[in-house]
């Protein structure tokens, strides 16, 4: 099957390839797989106070679309709030890369990488605030 | 899709006696051959060919495991079908991300005793995922496929496509490398 030249690009020079540290706080982190094929796929984002993503790595273990369409992924991730970022639809990234019907669950695997990279950052983040907020009360006893 | 089972007259189990489907399908390939048919109507002749790609179809399945353990969950009624698979367990994702990771770096350092040794470990992986995917539909065949637990059956043979996509890349590591 012929890949869309899009696709060898980023596979070839594939964008944001490596690893954030996943115990930082202000990092969130996204691993999934694909049961059919065996392909894993890790995203993490690093996200400022605002609410902003600064920094989106990953690391795909799988055919060219799917290390295309996570190298994609980061690249349209960075700089943008969370909120915008868990909209991005697999269908986006499919069109961007020209990617086959085949193909097509490589791009629903870098979009559920996005949303469970987000889910994890919001759930540390919760986290931390449940604990800000019961420290005073602690504190004042 | 035909039943690979009942292709080479062989009772539907996961746990099946590999020598003996091979020898129901050298028996059966000889029967069909061309070679014996050569005297036969051109009807007949299509017939016994068409037989025979089935015959090779049914044995293709029935040695790989998880091919066997899906015409398996087919026959129990459970849908195989790509984007239907349950969610992979986090921690099971987890370390066969960091399994990839490993074996990538020792494809990196041209280390072949630590590849081997990775393959080792997905091999005692694979051979547990196997032992409790056999359990799961021998399970579900005692009570009759009455309470077939779909999720638990896929999530196991995914386990199965993942411990094997971990092992077929090592294989082209290894041959590329050493």
């Amino acid at each position: 099957m012929a890949y869309s030249e899009k696709v060898i690009e980023h596979y070839e020079n594939p964008k944001n390839v490596g690893a954030l540290d996943k115990e930082d706080p202000t990092v969130g982190t996204g691993l999934v797989g694909a049961p059919a094929c065996g392909d894993v796929m890790r995203l993490q984002i690093r996200v400022n106070d605002s609410g902003v993503i600064e920094d989106a790595k990953f690391k795909t273990f799988g055919c060219g679309s799917a290390i295309a369409s996570s190298s994609l992924a980061t690249e349209w991730i960075k700089g943008k709030h969370i909120d915008e970022a868990g909209r991005i639809q697999n269908s986006q990234i499919a069109e961007e890369l020209n990617l086959p019907p085949v193909k097509i669950h490589c791009s629903v695997l870098a979009e559920d990488a996005i949303k469970s990279a987000i889910e994890d950052f919001r759930q540390k983040r919760a986290a931390q605030r449940a604990l800000a907020a019961d420290a005073p009360a602690t504190a004042a006893k | 899709m035909l039943d690979p089972f009942a292709t080479l007259g062989l009772e539907p189990a996961f746990d099946l006696d590999l020598a003996e489907a091979e020898r129901r399908h050298r028996d059966l390939s000889r029967a069909l051959h061309p070679d014996r048919h050569s005297q036969s109507t051109p009807a007949d002749r299509r017939a016994a060919l068409g037989k025979a790609i089935e015959v090779n179809e049914a044995w293709r399945t029935l040695k790989d495991p998880i091919r066997r353990g899906e015409a398996l969950l087919r026959r129990l009624g459970v849908e195989v079908e790509e984007g239907r698979e349950p969610k992979p367990d986090p921690a099971f994702l987890m370390h066969v991300m960091e399994q990839r990771e490993a074996l990538a770096q020792a494809g990196r350092e041209r280390n072949e005793a630590r590849l081997e040794a990775l393959v080792g470990e997905m091999r005692a992986e694979q051979a547990r995922a196997i032992a409790a995917l056999s359990l799961e539909l021998g399970r579900a065949a005692a009570n009759g496929g009455a309470s077939v637990h779909a999720a638990a059956l896929l999530s196991r043979l995914g386990e199965l496509r993942y411990c094997q996509r971990f092992l077929d890349e090592a294989t082209m590591l290894r041959d590329e490398l050493f």
